[in-house]
Parts: structure tokens; sequence; C-alpha cells
């Protein structure tokens, strides 16, 4: 997996599509055990991803905003920001 | 969610009537990044268009 920040944000983008998928077949096969641990696998990648993005830059979602010195989910930079130059 | 066999339950099907077999899924794709290029992590439903028929 890779380490700058486009990386990791395009891997994190990657594994979430990889629960997405899971996520639509569990909902028709309720009792796959073999794709519920796929689900478990991946869930802990992807949270891990997200913790460390969230260390290394900035939170993506407000469960990962814990802060003391700053409000980092307010400081963190709009999705659109210097896209549309 | 039973999927009735459809070879010994074949006078039971009406017709006019379409029928989807349920998918059976065992190992998906190793590589994420393959498999979100091609759109899935399925590779039962891995079916590319090639311009005349599925594959």
């Amino acid at each position: 997996m890779g380490s700058n920040k486009e990386q990791l944000l395009r891997d994190i983008g990657i594994v979430d599509f990889v629960l997405t998928e899971l996520t639509l077949y569990l909902d028709t096969h309720p009792f796959d055990r073999n794709a519920m641990e796929y689900f478990n696998h991946y869930n802990r990648i992807k949270h891990q991803m997200e913790k460390e993005f969230s260390m290394k830059y900035f939170p993506l979602n407000t469960g990962m905003a814990e802060s003391n010195k700053e409000w980092r989910w307010g400081m963190a930079p709009l999705p659109w920001e210097g896209v549309c130059g | 969610m039973q999927d009735y066999l459809y070879e010994n339950n074949i006078d039971k099907f009406p017709v006019a009537m379409a029928y989807v077999p349920w998918q059976k899924f065992d190992k998906m794709f190793d590589d994420l990044e393959k498999a979100y290029c091609t759109g899935t992590i399925f590779p039962e439903l891995d079916k590319p268009f090639t311009g005349r028929r599925c594959v």
C-alpha cells in the first residue's frame, strides 16, 4: 500500500470499494461465513489506513477527529479545495 | 434464500418467467487494484462485453 497522501487516499478508496461489494453480497447471503471473514479482514485494514491517514494528514470523518490543540476536523482542507485552480 | 435446483425441478418452473441462478462465492480477486478497475471483486461476475457477446 502507498505511502504518500494521494496514494494512501486512493488505497482507502479501493478498500472501501471492496467492502461495498462484500456488503452487497452479504445482504443477500447473510450466512456466508467465508464472505464475512473477507469483510472483517478488509474492514480492519480500512480502519488502520484511515487512522494512519488521520494522524499523518487530517481526519476523513469526525470519528477520527479527536483533537487537543486545534479542532482538526474543522481545520482539514475541504475536498474541493485547490482542485478548481 | 435457497437455490431450487433447476435440473431436477424443471417441471415446477412456469414458462415466461426469468430465473437467475444464485451467486456462489468462493474466492475474491487478490489484486484489489485490478478488481477496482474491473469493477468487481467477484471473478464470477467479471463479464467484460466484447462488442458482440459476453465472454
